[in-house]
């Protein structure tokens, strides 16, 4: 017994004008469309010296495209009560919009004329430059920010990885339009997918490519992306808060390598539920944190594998201690099989839990498709877990975190407790 | 502006026909605890959803923060069942359970396969119900409750909201934090909580919502003889203080903030007119949701004063709370006010129009429906509707936007959003 996965009722792949694959997965339910267009590039694509370019560039195409300005496109996708995103991440630039199915007919069409015909108009550039610069500072009040920013330097450095989608601010603050320009014309070229999920209309083709030729790309093939920096390191940032941050973390592997399963059902034994390691041990049996878990997005290139917890200042030693004990016990002895068991549960459990709206279908379908990795890769990875044994996973943590970075943030008398017990701790040395 | 005027036309509301909402069905036990079901054939899980109404509002002043530590005190055990057991129960079927406390309730719910939901629900009753509350678990639970106290704290934004709360609300509970003063915290006793759990979880007081594939389950048989069943009914009608919000203003000073935020708090009516605040959706949204809202377009993309502004409509038994959150520079704050004030004294005066009502109707309209999608989200809407008394259908609160128009708004809300009715906090970097 265990959570149902809903299947699919149908899907059907075509290719677009260009080479873009659309994958069509219907469903019954409520008459709602959720559709994803997933661009590979993303901020790890932005060029030296103009950070932040893919995100500045996601948020402008829907400032006007095609015949539509600006305002007369919000009127539109506002005016249907739809939802229409475009956001980078590290990896890609993801175009998602959600709507009433009856709406398809007039909002499809935007997703392809975005990307082909944007305006890009100088002041509406300016605008989302400047609200992208606020953002960037206004984060720095979050001291988990502070403390996720430093340990992304030190796991990346100045790679592809090495900085907030978001961008660097005295790079973005210089990005103009000719730059965005070139961004722009380069949207698609290194691989694309289309997932639309729910209540699928019929031509929809035809809605996709209403006053346009398709996108020209190719199906995104499986690549190595970017990798991180060699090596244990550590930094603090002084911060007056009551607590302290504590984020300790690896470079890891690309989604769909041999290990990365592996280390997927380990995420599930230390940070799913309140049944996980780091919450039991942690939170239930010291008291040490409310907020406690692991971090571990997928990649195209060697993804985060991250503990966090934040704990009271006069407790940063044990926090500290504790933490370094459960990423050493990973290494040193094997989970149980028990253990074991639970993780595949909850790995399960996730799936199904992650496919109940439509968003959610298209979008995890977009990201696998976008990894050059095959639409059905949950399921097999649901079926290859079930071979992994503890020792594999042993090996998997052997392999990839043996050697963690520290990023810590807050009050200073805290920062030198939990520094001394690193600096004593096995990996430091 | 080209394609605005008709966008509309071409667009019809999306009706009742294009699919049929799914029907709650409202029962209660002999002892009076209300039950409501809603078959969600599609869905991969049941969804049970317990709620109770005993948020912080019904804490005494020496209760400070005690409906939100027994909260969390619920997953540490009951007589039947060892601290974690739960939990683990539920995770090794692949689902997962969790609660939240707010001012006027609390709610326990569990995502379980529905083979597995007769189990989930009898130790989910017993652990709500019946909570063992052990001396050495409370003081650990304590810890954890003061770091969770301690982040909020860490966070200036969260800081300034709460005071915004604590003068605009006077001595009314929704002014208090609902984690509690650190010294009442600090002071609290495993049997102080025991009274609080004993007074509040009766049996007029709680609502159980089942959500999701319902077909051949029946749950209600096992209910009377549950924990559930077994509740007394309360002894004494407490009922919420109405809430009286105060117009004013003050300025916040905080270290470790970044940006400058306008904070602006007002009064609608109480949740039991769900009517009013349907409406109140329908005024926030064309206020401030979108490009194209009022306050959006004028603030962000015109004169482009603040990286962001949100109008939240707070849905609350005592009196519904729309909070307005503006971030911004703090050479800007003084324009900022000036102009979320012309905003709203415009709107005192010149109706909104009916393009304006159309998009915020369908905004609102299909934000409601696609949040039905998830069997979770039904329960608690089902399930928080029941327990105060409110028998309505899925589809009915789309039939009260739908009688929301210009003139009515102009009469009923829009007076009620005037800046003099406000309490405004400024809080700019210390």
């Amino acid at each position: 017994m265990n959570v149902a996965i809903s299947p699919a009722v149908a899907v059907r792949e075509l290719i677009l004008p260009g080479g873009c694959p659309l994958h069509l997965v219907e469903r019954h339910g409520p008459a709602i469309l959720s559709a994803k267009l997933w661009m590979r590039g993303g901020s790890s694509a932005d060029a030296a010296g103009a950070r932040g370019s893919a995100q500045l560039l996601a948020g402008v195409l829907s400032r006007g495209c095609g015949t539509l300005s600006g305002d007369a496109l919000a009127d539109l996708v506002e005016g249907c009560g739809a939802g229409l995103r475009c956001e980078a991440a590290e990896d890609g630039t993801l175009i998602s919009l959600k709507c009433a199915s009856s709406d398809a007919e007039t909002l499809l069409p935007l997703l392809l004329q975005m990307v082909n015909a944007p305006w890009l108009v100088d002041d509406q550039i300016a605008l989302e430059r400047q609200l992208n610069l606020q953002t960037l500072q206004r984060q720095k009040e979050d001291p988990f920010q502070l403390a996720h920013d430093q340990l992304r330097g030190l796991l990346y450095g100045h790679g592809p990885y090495g900085h907030d989608p978001l961008g660097v601010d005295e790079e973005l603050c210089h990005v103009q339009r000719s730059h965005l320009q070139t961004v722009a014309s380069q949207l698609g070229g290194s691989g694309a997918v289309m997932v639309l999920a729910g209540r699928i209309p019929e031509q929809v083709e035809e809605m996709l490519l209403k006053d346009n030729a398709g996108l020209q790309t190719h199906t995104p093939i499986r690549q190595a992306g970017p990798s991180g920096t060699d090596g244990s390191a550590f930094a603090s940032a002084e911060d007056d808060t009551e607590q302290l941050v504590l984020m300790l973390g690896a470079t890891t592997t690309p989604l769909g390598t041999p290990q990365a399963l592996a280390l997927r059902l380990l995420h599930c034994h230390l940070g799913v539920g309140m049944s996980s390691r780091l919450f039991v041990a942690l939170r239930e049996e010291h008291g040490l944190a409310y907020d406690v878990g692991v971090h571990h997005p997928a990649r195209l290139g060697d993804a985060p594998f991250v503990f966090h917890l934040s704990s009271s200042s006069e407790r940063a030693a044990e926090a500290m201690q504790q933490l370094l004990t459960e990423w050493q016990r990973l290494l040193e002895q094997p989970i149980s099989q028990s253990d074991l068991d639970l993780a595949l549960a909850k790995f399960r459990g996730q799936e199904a839990l992650g496919r109940q709206t439509s968003s959610q279908i298209a979008d995890r379908h977009a990201l696998v498709l976008g990894h050059g990795l095959p639409f059905d890769f949950a399921d097999r990875c649901l079926e290859q877990a079930k071979q992994l044994t503890p020792q594999d996973l042993q090996q998997a943590a052997q392999q990839l975190l043996k050697q963690p970075s520290l990023s810590l943030c807050g009050p200073a008398s805290a920062i030198k407790a939990a520094e001394a017990v690193w600096q004593t701790s096995f990996f430091s040395r | 502006m080209e394609g605005t005027t008709n966008v509309y036309s071409l667009t019809p509301l999306p009706g009742s026909s294009l699919f049929s909402l799914p029907e709650p069905q409202h029962n209660s036990l002999t002892n009076g605890v209300k039950l409501v079901e809603i078959d969600l054939p599609e869905a991969p899980v049941v969804c049970l959803d317990l709620w109770c109404c005993a948020g912080s509002a019904w804490e005494s002043r020496e209760e400070s923060g005690l409906a939100h530590f027994l909260e969390h005190m619920v997953f540490k055990g009951s007589a039947k069942l060892e601290s974690g057991q739960f939990d683990l129960h539920v995770e090794a079927l692949g689902g997962n359970s969790n609660a939240a406390t707010g001012f006027d309730d609390v709610h326990y719910h569990v995502l379980i396969p529905p083979e597995a939901s007769a189990d989930a629900l009898e130790l989910l009753l017993d652990l709500v119900l019946q909570p063992r509350l052990d001396p050495q678990d409370f003081a650990m639970e304590r810890q954890v409750v003061l770091e969770e106290l301690a982040q909020s704290e860490d966070q200036p934004e969260e800081v300034a909201f709460q005071e915004l709360l604590r003068q605009a609300c006077g001595n009314h509970a929704y002014g208090l934090p609902i984690l509690g003063r650190r010294d009442a915290l600090e002071a609290h006793r495993p049997e102080q909580m025991a009274a609080f759990h004993q007074r509040r979880y009766r049996s007029d007081r709680c609502c159980l919502a089942i959500a999701g594939p319902l077909a051949g389950l029946h749950l209600q048989p096992m209910l009377n003889a549950s924990p559930l069943g077994r509740l007394q009914p309360s002894e004494s009608t407490a009922s919420l203080e109405p809430l009286q919000l105060k117009a004013g203003s003050t300025r916040l000073e905080l270290p470790r903030l970044e940006a400058a935020r306008l904070l602006m708090a007002w009064q609608l009516p109480g949740a039991a007119d769900q009517d009013q605040v349907m409406g109140g959706d329908l005024l926030t949204t064309l206020l401030a949701e979108g490009r194209r809202s009022r306050l959006v377009e004028r603030l962000r993309e015109r004169l482009r004063l603040v990286e962001s502004i949100d109008l939240d409509l707070n849905v609350l038994e005592a009196g519904c709370l729309v909070l307005l959150e503006a971030v911004c520079e703090a050479e800007h704050l003084p324009a900022v006010k000036r102009e979320v004030h012309q905003v709203l004294l415009e709107l005192q005066d010149t109706a909104p129009t009916e393009s304006e009502l159309l998009r915020a109707r369908r905004l609102v309209g299909n934000g409601y429906r696609f949040s039905l999608e998830v069997a979770g989200s039904v329960a608690a809407m089902v399930g928080n509707s029941a327990l105060w008394g409110r028998q309505h259908n899925l589809e009915q609160p789309l039939t009260w936007l739908e009688q929301w128009d210009a003139t009515r708004l102009t009469q009923d809300l829009i007076p009620l959003l005037h800046p003099e009715r406000a309490f405004t906090l400024e809080a700019v970097p210390a």
